[in-house]
């Protein structure tokens, strides 16, 4: 095969689905209530085109149900498009379902076999890839016993190691890196790099913009069934994080309905009630109202009080926790010795967070009025949400600041 | 013939399909592998009883003449009923992954012919336990019409497997037709007491000609009448090309359907 040859062909496809709004699969339903099978048809794909060349990776992204994932279903021949055409070379090998046909009561080394007929292989390629599947898995020691007594690390590692060494020309995959535990990923990795630089041509649909962008030469955005736009990952991911942000801030203000806060929003909120926090309100460095930010921003959080009765020496404090309820930071004008506030009537603070390097995620905040030794006046727990947006896959809390030095 | 092509290079799909069936068929049973056997032997002996002890009739050895019928019937009825299954049971892989959808129903169409085969010993042990004997020449015949009854069941189970995705009712509609499907076979009777006026219509039935193929190497001991196996088999593959035509149009929005 010459290189610079199109591998994967994609002309023009369509494709739709029909959501059956009461469907009737069987006899009785069919003839008695014909007329009732309605169903409303809905475009995935409307029209997409793309090619992809030997030993390239590309990468789809796009939020969910854009229609990423049924061209990756369209690309394997699980279904078949409406109109256009799908050209692939070569043998195709899908990490979309890993562990596909597997039986809990025969040995890993039995599905090892049943597996990777599922792709296609002869008794004979098995035989020769055997040592190679049984190798990367790291399962030496446990290939002969039933599956079912694998942890569930065990069972996808076996399961990639085979999709894997089938020595695919093209390989798809489906948000496959959460497999296995740090280091089988790393490998996982590795192998694919050296896959592609064998001439494998890669499709990756993943949400986990990082991995794309380590792995893949281009980056394919496709939004309501079209090709928004195509280029280098760091362009176009960015361009799609933006464009994610904007959404996810509506989004919130839709759900949240503006950031009026309630007045009781049962156990979430407490306090003797002498000041009120009524609303939260954040923005971007530039000004613009938003409440998705990428990691490194700059966020500022605007709280507005009202005061019932004056208080002498009141605190305000705010803390962010991740989802798992994690605190990532907290303080307040007592812990930064902004000094005892007198609030008189009401008002609004203003918290501008520097350069937050909260990795990506959703995180709530708490936000509290308080009076004298920490005596909570309103104390209202989750107040705001903001959504942390990162093309980075990096794990943790919050960015750690780093260089790396590699000397050999 | 590119899907041939492809069926070949799945070959091991096949049998690794076939395998598992039939190693998890009776898995956690008791008497497991034994089952095969012993599910025909019992209908053999309902049968054996009802049709030559209580509605006596005058064919001798009538129970070895059920039985060479009867285990190649089951094979028939069993391919298509739990054919039309396959696809459905499938749908895991059906929905996930691809390989060529005609995979599943060859294989459980093998499958259900792995059994006959096995069957095929306890009807050799009867007949030489029982001294009824054997036309060696005869036998040679024997796998062309196992062969012509492979082809015929795999292309109803490819049509039956295949509707029955878009139309689950087919499965038990199925159930019933395999049985009246059965009494208009001659099976449990001859072929010889239909009446006349019948006759045309039994012999468009390629099941008759398989079965009277079998009975004819099997318990007459002489070779078939080779006009009558012609016509089955060109049925069969008449019906093994329709039933692939069909498949193939219908399995594009199998994993959709699922």
């Amino acid at each position: 095969m010459a290189e610079n040859e199109n591998v994967i062909e994609v002309r023009d496809v369509t494709k739709s689905f029909r959501v059956y709004l009461d469907k009737g699969a069987q006899l009785k339903e069919r003839l008695l209530f014909r007329k009732r099978s309605r169903y409303e048809e809905r475009r995935v794909l409307r029209g997409i085109s793309f090619d992809v060349k030997k030993g390239e990776a590309i990468g789809l992204i796009g939020h969910n149900g854009c229609g990423k994932s049924t061209t990756l279903k369209l690309l394997t021949r699980i279904m078949y498009p409406d109109s256009g055409s799908i050209n692939i070379k070569g043998r195709v090998s899908s990490l979309i379902e890993l562990g596909a046909g597997f039986h809990p009561d025969m040995s890993g080394r039995e599905n090892i076999y049943t597996n990777a007929s599922i792709f296609g292989l002869t008794k004979k390629e098995i035989d020769a890839r055997l040592d190679s599947i049984v190798e990367f898995s790291e399962l030496e020691d446990f290939i002969d016993n039933p599956v079912r007594t694998y942890s569930s690390g065990m069972y996808m590692r076996l399961a990639f190691s085979v999709a894997i060494n089938v020595d695919a020309d093209v390989l798809l995959i489906d948000e496959i890196l959460a497999v296995g535990d740090a280091n089988f990923q790393t490998k996982c990795f590795n192998k694919l790099r050296e896959i592609k630089a064998q001439g494998a041509t890669i499709v990756i649909v993943s949400h986990a913009l990082g991995q794309i962008e380590q792995i893949c030469d281009r980056s394919v955005w496709i939004h309501e069934g079209l090709i928004r736009a195509e280029g280098p990952p760091k362009e176009v991911d960015l361009e799609y994080l933006d464009f994610m942000s904007r959404r996810v801030q509506e989004k919130n203000r839709d759900e949240t309905g503006g950031a009026e806060l309630s007045a009781e929003s049962g156990g979430k909120r407490w306090g003797s009630g002498e000041a009120r926090i009524t609303s939260v309100r954040s923005y971007a460095a530039d000004g613009s109202e938003q409440n998705a930010f990428r990691t490194g921003e700059d966020i500022r959080l605007c709280v507005e009080y009202t005061v019932k009765e004056p208080l002498e020496d009141a605190v305000i404090g705010f803390g962010v926790f991740d989802m798992n309820g994690v605190q990532c930071y907290g303080t307040n004008t007592r812990i930064d010795k902004i000094g005892g506030l007198s609030l008189g009537k009401s008002g609004k603070a203003v918290i501008t967070l520097k350069d937050v390097k909260l990795i990506g995620g959703e995180y709530t905040i708490d936000l509290a009025i308080e009076k004298g030794e920490g005596i909570p006046v309103d104390y209202y727990r989750q107040a705001y949400r903001i959504q942390m947006l990162s093309s980075l896959g990096d794990a943790g809390i919050a960015r750690i600041d780093h260089t790396w030095d590699i000397q050999r | 013939m590119s899907t041939i092509k492809e069926l070949y290079a799945y070959r091991q799909m096949i049998f690794s399909l076939v395998k598992k069936d039939l190693r998890g068929r009776y898995k956690g049973s008791v008497l497991g592998f034994l089952w095969t056997f012993i599910n025909p032997l019992f209908q053999l002996i309902v049968y054996t009883i009802v049709f030559s002890k209580i509605l006596r009739n005058d064919i001798p050895r009538y129970y070895l003449y059920l039985f060479v019928a009867l285990i190649p019937w089951i094979f028939f009825s069993s391919s298509i009923t739990v054919g039309a299954a396959s696809i459905i049971s499938q749908k895991d892989l059906v929905k996930k992954i691809y390989f060529p959808r005609m995979v599943i129903p060859i294989s459980y169409v093998t499958s259900c012919f792995v059994n006959m085969l096995l069957c095929f010993i306890v009807i050799f042990a009867v007949i030489i336990v029982t001294g009824a004997g054997v036309n060696f020449l005869a036998l040679l015949t024997l796998p062309v019409i196992m062969i012509v009854e492979y082809i015929f069941a795999l292309g109803m189970a490819m049509i039956a497997s295949a509707v029955t995705v878009y139309f689950r009712d087919l499965e038990h509609i199925l159930g019933i037709i395999a049985m009246a499907w059965m009494y208009l076979t001659p099976v449990v009777y001859s072929k010889k007491i239909v009446p006349d006026r019948y006759l045309p219509l039994f012999n468009l039935n390629p099941m008759t000609h398989i079965i009277d193929c079998y009975r004819t190497v099997l318990y007459e001991k002489q070779v078939p009448d080779l006009t009558a196996l012609l016509w089955a088999a060109g049925l069969g593959v008449f019906f093994l090309i329709f039933g692939a035509f069909v498949f193939n149009k219908l399995q594009r929005h199998f994993a959709e359907e699922l």
